[in-house]
């Protein structure tokens, strides 16, 4: 056992400076018996990205959880002030890198939020269609690696293989795999080429035919699975509101919000889907809510293909951009939740300022108030039900 | 335990929520832009309009705030979402070289890593808050706010101290 002193100083030199700390509660009895602090990440095999979690634990249950973020901060915000408009497209790509249509679109709705621009029909229902493809490669993926952190093997091999389709797709349409600059400012980069809603359509219809039987009747029943996320990271509504989380953590404690629906954007007011909710707010809720997510993102892939009009892909933009001096907002849903960038423009081409929320970076307030009194094993669950991308919340 | 939140035409929400804070505080400026109440406030007055926003107005989500570096100044923003579509704005003006305004982690709990990052980025202190640490940045020996306009992207930055 640690002498006082040396614990002190353990724990400092783990959480400098000491002062102002979160209040830990204090779990030494009367027998004496002391928590341990342990480091966990930034180099874990489970771990979402870079991330290290100061965990004080009391034998195997978590008293305390401090994340400590920025081991891939780019400062993001700050290269965007020294860009003309346009080029900070690519560099929202990179900020989570498992939503990066989203992460343009949310960018470039900000700009022409302060711009007189147009933009084609076409070119709606392109980013619309691009979006919901991006939010099935990025659920899918996000379902595999809660079962690989839970120990099953087999949904990341069939999640990879739906998330490489579309990439494929992705790689016919752009020209990358993930790092597109696709969805510019005033339209999309380029028309869908001839085949492309065809194959869309095949691969669509492919994937729901298999769905239930890889996603659902796999997973859904078991019984190790049941036992590792039923009632694990539970939550109310209000506590959930209360930490500002936003996406399937919100939706599956019962809150009934979707920005595509409360903050319309694009064309989604023409499109039909329903908001999914659940009222369970543990692990096991945010996977259900995942799996119908996916479903309704078929919809709305269908619905696009259908109703797409013919047309011009790109509005008229003069040759150099400025935006109007002022505010600009754009808010989409990402896969993970309220992705909203804040541009502050002075009149000229480059931003004064370009301001990122993203879900990943507000949903993770949440690592502090649900993991106290889980087990340690509990953490990659509840990691599972965040979903967390590390180029997210480090930005 | 189902919550509730606002209902009714957005219009009329937006005319509730601007009566709401013009009745309680007294603003600078006010106005309604598309679907967005846009309100200036002294700095002292944040904490107590976002609790006006929360409590009497039912407004239960802070998105973000955004500091903006204005050489001299520094202007918030704290954008607030009703989850119906209805939005607010709530901006205020900090003069002077080191600024501290009133931390809203007590209204908005969610503010807290907002503001160790306002604090990490721009050294905008949070008076109140319960844990403003740096978030990003490292916690010792680094005394630069990277975002602030002074801070050039060029330069070769050194650790004082840990040479």
């Amino acid at each position: 056992m640690l002498s006082e002193e040396r614990r002190v100083e353990q724990q400092s030199a783990l959480t400098q400076p000491a002062a102002g700390r979160l209040a830990a509660p204090d779990v030494r009895d009367e027998f004496g018996l002391e928590t341990i602090d342990m480091s966990m990440g930034p180099q874990h095999p489970a771990m979402h990205g870079l991330l290290r979690l100061i965990l004080e634990l009391d034998g195997e249950t978590v008293v305390r959880c401090d994340p400590v973020m920025g081991y891939l901060h780019r400062c993001q915000e700050k290269i965007a002030e020294n860009r003309m408009y346009p080029a900070v497209i690519p560099l929202t790509d990179r900020l989570d890198y498992f939503a990066n249509m989203h992460n343009e679109h949310g960018y470039v709705l900000a700009v022409e939020d302060q711009l007189d621009v147009e933009i084609p029909p076409r070119a709606e229902y392109i980013r619309v269609l691009m979006c919901e493809l991006m939010r099935l490669a990025s659920h899918i993926p996000s379902i595999g690696f809660l079962m690989l952190e839970l120990g099953a093997f087999t949904p990341i091999l069939y999640a990879f293989r739906e998330r490489e389709r579309i990439q494929t797709i992705f790689e016919a349409v752009t020209g990358a795999r993930m790092m597109f600059h696709y969805i510019r400012i005033g339209g999309v980069k380029a028309d869908l080429p001839p085949d492309i809603p065809q194959q869309i359509w095949d691969y669509i219809e492919g994937l729901e035919a298999r769905f239930q039987s890889d996603f659902v009747d796999l997973i859904q029943d078991n019984e190790i699975f049941i036992s590792r996320t039923r009632g694990v990271g539970k939550m109310t509504g209000e506590k959930a509101l209360e930490m500002g989380l936003t996406g399937p953590p919100l939706r599956c404690t019962g809150v009934d919000f979707d920005i595509r629906r409360d903050y319309p954007y694009s064309i989604y007011p023409e499109l039909e889907f329903d908001v999914i909710t659940d009222t369970a707010g543990d692990v096991e809720a945010s996977y259900r809510v995942r799996i119908a997510e996916c479903l309704q993102s078929i919809r709305l892939i269908k619905q696009c293909l259908e109703k797409m009009p013919e047309g011009a892909v790109m509005g008229d933009l003069g040759r150099r951009l400025r935006p109007k001096e002022g505010d600009g907002f754009g808010r989409v849903e990402s896969p993970r939740g309220e992705f909203a960038v804040h541009i502050v423009s002075d009149g000229s081409d480059t931003p004064y300022r370009v301001h990122y929320r993203d879900p990943s970076f507000c949903n993770m307030q949440l690592l502090q108030e649900v993991v106290p009194g889980h087990y340690l094993p509990d953490i990659m669950p509840i990691m599972g039900l965040i979903d967390p991308v590390s180029g997210g919340w480090d930005k | 335990m189902a919550v509730t939140l606002p209902e009714g035409n957005l219009e009329d929400r937006l005319k509730r929520y601007l009566d709401g804070f013009s009745g309680r505080h007294g603003l600078r400026e006010s106005e309604i832009i598309g679907n967005a109440v846009r309100v200036v406030v002294a700095p002292g007055d944040v904490p107590a309009v976002l609790a006006t926003a929360k409590e009497a107005l039912g407004i239960r989500h802070l998105s973000f705030i955004t500091v903006v570096d204005r050489v001299g100044s520094f202007e918030l923003t704290y954008e607030l979402i009703d989850l119906r579509g209805a939005r607010v704005m709530v901006k205020a003006v900090i003069e002077g070289e080191e600024p501290v305004i009133g931390s809203v982690t007590g209204i908005y709990p969610t503010a807290n890593w907002h503001e160790r990052e306002a604090y990490d980025m721009f050294g905008v202190a949070f008076a109140g808050h319960p844990d403003l640490r740096r978030l990003y940045m490292w916690q010792d020996h680094f005394d630069h706010h990277p975002l602030l306009k002074s801070f050039e992207i060029s330069t070769r930055r050194t650790f004082e101290g840990l040479r």
